[in-house]
């Protein structure tokens, strides 16, 4: 498991480098809008989160992180089969809505 | 009313106008092992503070230039606008690096006074720039930096340890404070490693991202790549065969990727570099510090590298990033 900034920068990274390939995988308007409005999430999950600090020891910051990286290595490997669709928006909304919560948790002054 | 704040608040500047000149003679003069290591160690400080100020100047060009790219992206891909929240979460963290440019400066500044204090009898410049060290230090606080507050505090801290020590004329209290000083410095620079490498990082990202898609697109002209062998003869190669500009696009989009990885390699290992000339300079200052001798008269031998990597972000960021930049630090001069 990584730091919680360097997990929400996977999520961020990898629909930076593959939403070019992701949209020509969409088939209809709607996942192409479900792609665009998870991407703008994840890359405002990133950014909110750069420069700022967690609890480390807060067990929900733990939990959240952890099911990030599980998450991150799931939509890795979907990206990577090119498989459908369908499956893959879910794994990208999964792993962006994990990083919403993620990015709740910084601690701001 | 009496303005008592304002009457505590001229004290305070008083008292701190002493406790810097204090200070200078007490750990440049009677407090060193001799003169000349601390205005070795002076002088070694400003290239130090003054290479960490450029650092960060750079980091804020590749920020500037990937706020560009995210205008740009959006206008190339409509699937990826630039939104309003992610736009203040950069703008924010500009002023952030800035922040910490302007401290840099300001010890750079410092350190330069400092240099010129062998010999001399008049800290007024020296205090000053210790004041504008001390006020920059209260602008990281008011930060929303939380992850380095305790660093700041303890930077704040070691400021006000000097005032305190020569109130009560506690002089060993301040050479350990200026020692302090710069290893919190140091340590504090250690903790935001994440956060400055993580820039590098982005930056490499989105170009890699837009110059594939681009790439893709047919939207680079891949003559340039022929120019080795067209270049002795004074030739300029114009490709036109769509199979071996098919051929070479393949090949820039795979050099595109090489290069991307590189860039964001380079900054991390400037930010390294920057750490371990850091924790060399803070190494030699305890040494003055405690007394004992410092006998290396060089900068650290990282720093040439920091300084290295500093050079090629003009030519790696985009003329129009530098410039906005430019015009940005211009306004808050100004300011």
């Amino acid at each position: 498991m990584q730091s919680p900034l360097q997990e929400l920068e996977a999520t961020y990274f990898t629909l930076q480098s593959q939403i070019d390939a992701l949209n020509e995988d969409c088939q209809t308007q709607a996942q192409s809008n479900m792609l665009s409005a998870q991407y703008v999430q994840a890359r405002q999950n990133y950014w909110a989160c750069v420069n700022k600090a967690f609890h480390d020891d807060d067990p929900q910051v733990v939990s959240l992180t952890n099911q990030i990286d599980a998450a991150n290595q799931q939509l890795s490997n979907a990206v990577g089969e090119l498989g459908d669709i369908t499956q893959t928006l879910n794994y990208i909304t999964n792993v962006v809505t994990l990083g919403t919560q993620l990015a709740s948790n910084v601690i701001t002054v | 009313m009496p303005d008592l704040y304002g009457t505590t608040l001229r004290s305070y500047r008083k008292l701190r106008t002493a406790a810097v000149s204090i200070l200078l003679c007490l750990v440049f003069a009677s407090g060193c092992k001799t003169s000349d290591d601390a205005a070795a160690a002076a002088t070694q400080l400003t290239t130090t503070a003054s290479t960490l100020t450029s650092y960060y100047s750079a980091l804020g060009t590749l920020l500037s230039d990937t706020d560009q790219l995210y205008s740009i992206q959006a206008v190339l891909n409509p699937d990826a606008p630039y939104d309003d929240p992610t736009k203040k979460y950069v703008t924010d963290t500009i002023s952030e690096i800035q922040k910490r440019e302007k401290l840099a400066a300001e010890l750079t500044t410092m350190a330069q006074e400092f240099a010129k204090l062998s010999g001399s009898t008049a800290p007024t410049d020296a205090s000053t720039a210790a004041g504008n060290l001390e006020s920059a230090v209260a602008a990281l606080k008011i930060s929303s930096v939380s992850m380095s507050a305790s660093n700041v505090n303890l930077m704040k801290d070691a400021v006000d340890v000097i005032v305190k020590a020569v109130q009560e004329h506690k002089e060993r209290n301040v050479a350990v404070a200026i020692d302090k000083f710069t290893s919190t410095l140091d340590t504090w620079f250690q903790s935001e490693e994440p956060y400055c490498n993580t820039i590098g990082a982005t930056y490499a990202n989105v170009t890699k991202s837009l110059a594939a898609r681009l790439i893709k697109q047919g939207q680079v002209d891949p003559s340039p790549f022929l120019s080795p062998v067209f270049s002795p003869y004074g030739l300029t190669p114009q490709l036109t065969d769509p199979n071996i500009k098919s051929k070479v696009l393949d090949v820039l989009a795979m050099q595109v990727d090489q290069k991307s990885a590189a860039l964001a390699k380079g900054q991390e290992t400037a930010t390294t570099n920057m750490q371990k000339s850091l924790s060399e300079m803070t190494s030699r200052i305890h040494l003055v510090a405690t007394g004992k001798l410092m006998a290396i008269r060089a900068e650290p031998i990282t720093l040439a590298q920091v300084q290295n990597w500093i050079s090629q972000v003009p030519q790696i960021a985009s003329a129009s990033a530098t410039a906005a930049k430019s015009s940005t630090s211009t306004d808050a001069k100004n300011k």
